[in-house]
């Protein structure tokens, strides 16, 4: 299973020209643009999503299924109709799309397009995975931790956030490949500025397959070293 | 200290009782013990006394749950040191802590490299680091093996006594509560005894305290005589007597509870002894090294023989033996 699984990239080394590598025009500004907007979009996906995952895994209340239903809405929705939708609400003639216009902010085909069209990518994966992550920690353990004097704020920061480390950090990962390899919703929102995902159309429409393969390498050179990294430290820490 | 912890949810309790050193609150699973420790931790909403309106994080209680819930993911003295307020003495002060509960070389280790009993006493250091004025423990003999309990539990008492704080332990287990230096019954979420456990372990209030207790053998009758020495008690083929006891009167009715372990063979005694009984032996049962009797006659009993009063007889279902019980042993309630 690991093989099929893997045997595309293998082909892609074959499928590399080697004697010829080079990068198209444009490629290193798009590289650039994916690597700092994915980490903005990255940290403002942990920073509103991860009190909405402790609130989801930790509040109890009558129609929790249903907004448990509602978030996976943006899971189900395909990219694509998930970039029209975002137009329909955030762009220039939409309602409110046009109060974000009079306040000087333009939420298609601008950097703050590219950032919101990530979000909305990544998100889901980062909430689904944080809200498991606290969910997994023993309920007792925080309670234990306020009878020890620490109150809610201390017992998140050193029972809860430690215990669920493992989690999050896949939360963390999976939310940044998302943004990084998002292309649906960012061909709609944000065409321009061009990250790696668009670029890679691009060139295949313009140039050819040469084009794409040296951005592919680059692609899995800048995206896959951060989740490797997190998921190897936090594995390292969790040996308890 | 006087407690009273009234709540609705999720079980109704009304609870009101004191605790003195070692106490022990004993009553039935399902009975609210946890809940009750739960809300004089201020961890679910109650009322009464004391530390009433103080957020959990403020009431000065140490609680030890069941499985003593040590953070996975600190060592033994950080464990120690959580409660503790950050400073140049923290590691110093947790150390002294489990250098008290003879756990210093295992400071450096991990929870899960614990044993149970070193669980609890690191957890015992951590819940005592705040110096509290009531330290709270959840079914303490509930996760040690049968093997290492007594030991666990001799010193863990040793150890609350020697840092002078009154501890409320909750348990189903009449064991624990033999050793405490008080004790209290918990019955359909209110206390309905309470005193020094020979005391009530001697005079149960009521039949349900009394099987909670570990009496085997309940009898229906009235009162027949009353002397000034004590008192016969009857039912419809047997007279037992039994020590005086206030309140009762001729033609009462009343309920008598004696413990397996109070009934002895009586051969050698004679008909000149009081309540000695001749029975058919209806059932026996090994019970470790004992042997578990159960006798029909006049009346049914159920008796526990020790291995030295085994030795030498040959019981088998059909036996006719003579038994006895002293009547100080013969305990009667008001129904």
């Amino acid at each position: 299973m690991l093989v099929f699984l893997l045997a595309p990239f293998a082909a892609l080394v074959f499928a590399t020209d080697w004697h010829d590598f080079h990068f198209a025009p444009g490629d290193l500004g798009a590289i650039r643009v994916s690597l700092l907007y994915s980490g903005l979009a990255l940290m403002l996906v942990v920073l509103a999503g991860t009190p909405l995952a402790w609130w989801l895994a930790h509040c109890h209340y009558r129609g929790k299924w249903l907004v448990d239903a509602l978030l996976l809405l943006p899971l189900l929705t395909p990219p694509l109709a998930m970039g029209i939708l975002l137009s329909s609400f955030y762009g220039p003639y939409a309602p409110v799309g046009g109060l974000f216009r009079q306040a000087g902010l333009y939420l298609t085909n601008t950097a703050p397009a590219f950032v919101l069209a990530q979000i909305y990518g990544a998100m889901p994966y980062y909430v689904l995975a944080a809200r498991a992550a606290f969910e997994g920690v023993s309920e007792e353990l925080e309670q234990i931790s306020r009878t020890l004097g620490r109150n809610r704020w201390q017992t998140f920061w050193l029972v809860t956030l430690p215990l669920a480390r493992l989690g999050l950090t896949a939360g963390v990962a999976l939310a940044w490949v998302r943004a990084m390899g998002e292309f649906g919703i960012v061909l709609i929102v944000a065409y321009f500025p061009q990250g790696i995902p668009v670029k890679l159309w691009v060139n295949l429409q313009d140039i050819g397959l040469s084009a794409v393969y040296p951005l592919l390498w680059v692609f899995f050179l800048v995206a896959l070293p951060l989740p490797l990294w997190l998921g190897l430290r936090s594995r390292r820490q969790g040996m308890f | 200290m006087d407690i009273r912890y009234q709540l609705e949810k999720p079980v109704m309790l009304d609870v009101q009782m004191q605790v003195r050193d070692f106490t022990v609150l004993l009553g039935l699973s399902g009975e609210g013990k946890t809940v009750l420790l739960k809300a004089i931790a201020g961890l679910i909403p109650a009322r009464g006394h004391p530390f009433a309106g103080l957020a959990a994080e403020r009431r000065p209680i140490g609680y030890l749950p069941q499985g003593y819930a040590l953070f996975p993911h600190l060592r033994a003295w950080e464990n120690v040191a959580f409660p503790l307020p950050r400073g140049a003495g923290r590691r110093a002060q947790a150390m002294n802590l489990l250098t008290r509960v003879g756990l210093a070389d295992l400071a450096e280790r991990y929870p899960a490299a614990l044993s149970g009993g070193q669980r609890q006493r690191v957890a015992l250091a951590r819940a005592l680091a705040r110096r509290p004025e009531l330290l709270l423990l959840d079914e303490p003999t509930s996760a040690l093996d049968m093997a290492t309990r007594d030991e666990i539990l001799d010193e863990l008492i040793r150890e609350v006594h020697d840092f002078g704080v009154p501890v409320l332990a909750v348990s189903h287990d009449p064991h624990l509560a033999m050793l405490a230096d008080h004790m209290a019954v918990l019955l359909d979420g209110r206390v309905v005894q309470e005193g020094p456990p020979r005391e009530v372990f001697a005079r149960p209030a009521t039949m349900r305290v009394a099987r909670l207790l570990g009496f085997r053998n309940f009898l229906t009758g009235r009162v027949a005589e009353i002397e000034r020495s004590g008192m016969v008690v009857a039912g419809a083929d047997w007279r037992l007597r039994a020590g005086l006891q206030h309140g009762m009167h001729p033609g009462m009715a009343v309920t008598v509870a004696i413990r397996s372990e109070d009934i002895v063979p009586g051969e050698a005694l004679g008909g000149a002894a009081p309540n000695v009984l001749n029975l058919k032996v209806a059932a026996l049962r090994e019970e470790g090294v004992a042997l578990r009797v159960r006798m029909e006659g006049a009346l049914c009993l159920d008796m526990l023989l020790p291995r030295m009063q085994c030795a030498g007889r040959s019981l088998v279902v059909g036996t006719e033996l003579w038994v006895q019980v002293a009547p100080e042993h013969v305990h009667v309630m008001a129904e």
